[in-house]
């Protein structure tokens, strides 16, 4: 009988195709949209995730605040307390940074200045164009070395060939300091938090002992341990710091927990997007129902014929609630081809990954099957309560 | 084959019908007792309330008081589902406008009461086709009714009444919608089916098609007013 059911509806749907389509149509927009919506979000999410995490997702980045009672805290030392303290940390790079006055014979400029370890460069993917970093025995000798970005070198040397040269930084209060050229960095793309483009890279040694005079360090750059969880880690990290010094201290911030913070907002976004999309699936339901009705009146004949026959009001009810299901079940496999059309298109004109999630397929077909039974009841509970006498002489 | 058990029971049928303000007596006290095997005419004008005692033979409606007995069960107080159980199982209806399925192939036609009634779907075609041989048409089977003559449409017609073996043929003005010569012939096939011990009531306002039955009853104004 449920064959017979789905074979009866297939071919009212083809005995009338151009109806059949126009009333789809409202159901195809809004499948097409919701299977759109959340496949381009999940595409979206990916993309951004994929661009945080170009970075680095296993760095967890510190930031002392300049609170006077939290001067004492903030030193080299908290690096190996760090590593002592919370499982997962593999290793603590100190940074400090200051605005300094840079120049090289008539060329003058200002830029940031950072002391750091040599590991530095690798960590945050840095290649060279010119020279090489500064080494560990740089760093034990105090020696006066600088790395240049890609942006200070050519306002220095228009020319070229920094390598080897001496420059002069100087701090706002101090006195000029002479500093080799070891190194020129390619250009990198403007990182989230620093412009690794117009900034010079000295020694952490040769910062702390010759440049300031205060141990102040500005940055943290911690890197996790291979099989750590980042977030569970900046979490231990966060949790120790605030029992320590507060948590107004400081400002934590790691890709993981930014790509965590992203994938929530564009997931939140599609979902709502989809919510609003899912309306049209609404106003597409109204449109099946309307042709139902117009189905079970233009059928009344045919309903009397089968009550006659023995058909019972339960069976009458459901061979037009499975031409309902049928009938949106089409437009919602229609309404999937549509959307995944659509997210082809988006993802390849913005050049992110396409993705088509099955359960956005299985979300938008069972909601158009739902569409089907809530729209199709009413017209088939009408089909099933025609009195057979009427319905047999009705022309 | 001719048992005295009558296979339709009617004691004090009444059918009343509320027009507005007025109440229609369609029926007014209806007894009647068909036997089994038998052959008979219901007849009278347009009017005269044999559509209604056809309707309610054919279990699409219930008495308003009386009651009704077919082939042994009461009909009164039946629910929807229940009288369409007893359609599908008791009654093979015969139309004057043949009402096929205009969709469906004459053999689909004649399968859709097994279709209701739970058969398998080998078994409903192999009782199909031998329906649609009884009235000679296998040849046409996989015709749609459009595709028929008039005089073949009531044949898949009655293909598809007696394909269930139900207790009652009921046709209504059957010969209505054709030509007296096809229509002389769907009689003939009639009558071979009644010798072959099948019940049959025909209504019909036409009274030389009414006479070549075994029993007439004849109505007027929702009263039998003549039995022969």
């Amino acid at each position: 009988m449920f064959i017979e059911n789905v074979k009866l509806s297939v071919s009212a749907m083809v005995s009338s195709k151009m109806r059949t389509l126009l009333s789809l149509l409202g159901i195809v927009i809004g499948v097409g949209a919701v299977v759109a919506i959340l496949n381009l979000g999940v595409s979206a999410t990916t993309s951004i995730s994929e661009s945080i995490a170009s970075g680095g997702t296993n760095i967890i980045s510190i930031f002392p605040q300049q609170i006077p009672e939290a001067n004492d805290f903030f030193t080299p030392t908290l690096c190996q307390t760090l590593v002592n303290k919370v499982a997962g940390v593999e290793q603590v790079l100190p940074s400090m940074q200051d605005t300094v006055a840079v120049r090289y014979h008539q060329y003058r400029t200002s830029s940031t200045v950072i002391g750091t370890d040599t590991s530095y460069f690798d960590l945050q993917k840095l290649s060279f164009a010119e020279g090489k970093a500064f080494t560990d025995t740089d760093s034990f000798g105090f020696r006066q070395v600088v790395i240049l970005g890609d942006t200070l070198s050519h306002k220095l040397f228009p020319y070229g060939e920094a390598v080897g040269k001496t420059v002069f930084l100087q701090r706002s209060q101090g006195s000029p300091l002479a500093f080799t050229v070891g190194g020129v960095l390619n250009n990198k793309e403007q990182g989230i938090l620093s412009d690794f483009n117009s900034s010079a890279y000295i020694p952490f040694t040769t910062f702390n002992g010759k440049l300031a005079s205060i141990p102040q360090v500005s940055l943290y750059t911690i890197i996790v341990k291979d099989g750590f969880n980042t977030i569970t880690v900046s979490n231990q990290i966060t949790a120790f710091m605030d029992s320590v010094v507060g948590s107004d201290a400081y400002n934590s911030f790691s890709p993981a927990t930014l790509v965590k913070m992203a994938s929530k907002v564009t997931g939140t976004l599609s979902l709502f997007l989809a919510a609003i999309a899912a309306i049209s699936l609404l106003v597409g339901g109204i449109g099946i129902m309307n042709i139902m009705l117009v189905s079970v009146t233009e059928r009344t004949k045919e309903i009397g014929i089968r009550k006659a026959l023995g058909a019972t009001p339960a069976t009458i009810r459901g061979q037009f609630l499975i031409e309902a299901v049928s009938l949106t079940l089409f437009g919602g496999i229609l309404g999937v081809g549509f959307g995944s059309l659509i997210t082809i298109a988006v993802t390849t004109l913005a050049q992110w990954k396409f993705t088509l999630s099955v359960s956005s397929v299985l979300v938008a077909l069972g909601f158009s099957m739902f569409v089907g039974i809530f729209f199709g009841w009413y017209p088939a509970l009408n089909a099933s309560r025609l009195d057979p006498i009427d319905a047999l002489n009705y022309e | 084959m001719h048992s005295p058990f009558p296979v339709i029971l009617l004691s004090h049928v009444r059918r009343y019908y509320l027009v507005g303000e007025y109440c229609v007596k369609a029926l007014d006290d209806v007894s009647l007792a068909i036997e089994k095997g038998s052959f008979t005419a219901i007849m009278g004008p347009s009017g005269s309330g044999k559509s209604t005692l056809m309707n309610l033979i054919g279990c699409l409606d219930t008495p308003t008081t009386g009651h009704i007995m077919i082939d042994g069960k009461a009909t009164k107080g039946m629910k929807d589902t229940e009288l369409a159980s007893l359609r599908n199982k008791k009654v093979g209806f015969i139309f004057q406008q043949f009402n096929l399925l205009g969709k469906m192939n004459a053999l689909k036609n004649v399968e859709t009461p097994l279709m209701y009634a739970g058969y398998s779907p080998k078994m409903r075609k192999e009782m199909a086709v031998q329906a649609l041989e009884k009235v000679g048409l296998v040849d046409r089977m996989y015709h749609r009714p459009n595709e028929l003559s008039g005089g073949q449409k009531q044949r898949v017609a009655i293909a598809r009444a007696l394909v269930g073996n139900p207790s009652i043929l009921l046709a209504d003005e059957p010969t209505g919608a054709l030509d007296t010569h096809t229509g002389a012939q769907i009689m003939e096939l009639f009558q071979q089916l009644n010798s072959e011990g099948r019940t049959v009531v025909f209504v019909t306002h036409d009274q030389a098609l009414g006479f070549q039955c075994q029993r007439q009853i004849h109505l007027r104004d929702g009263k039998i007013v003549e039995e022969a």
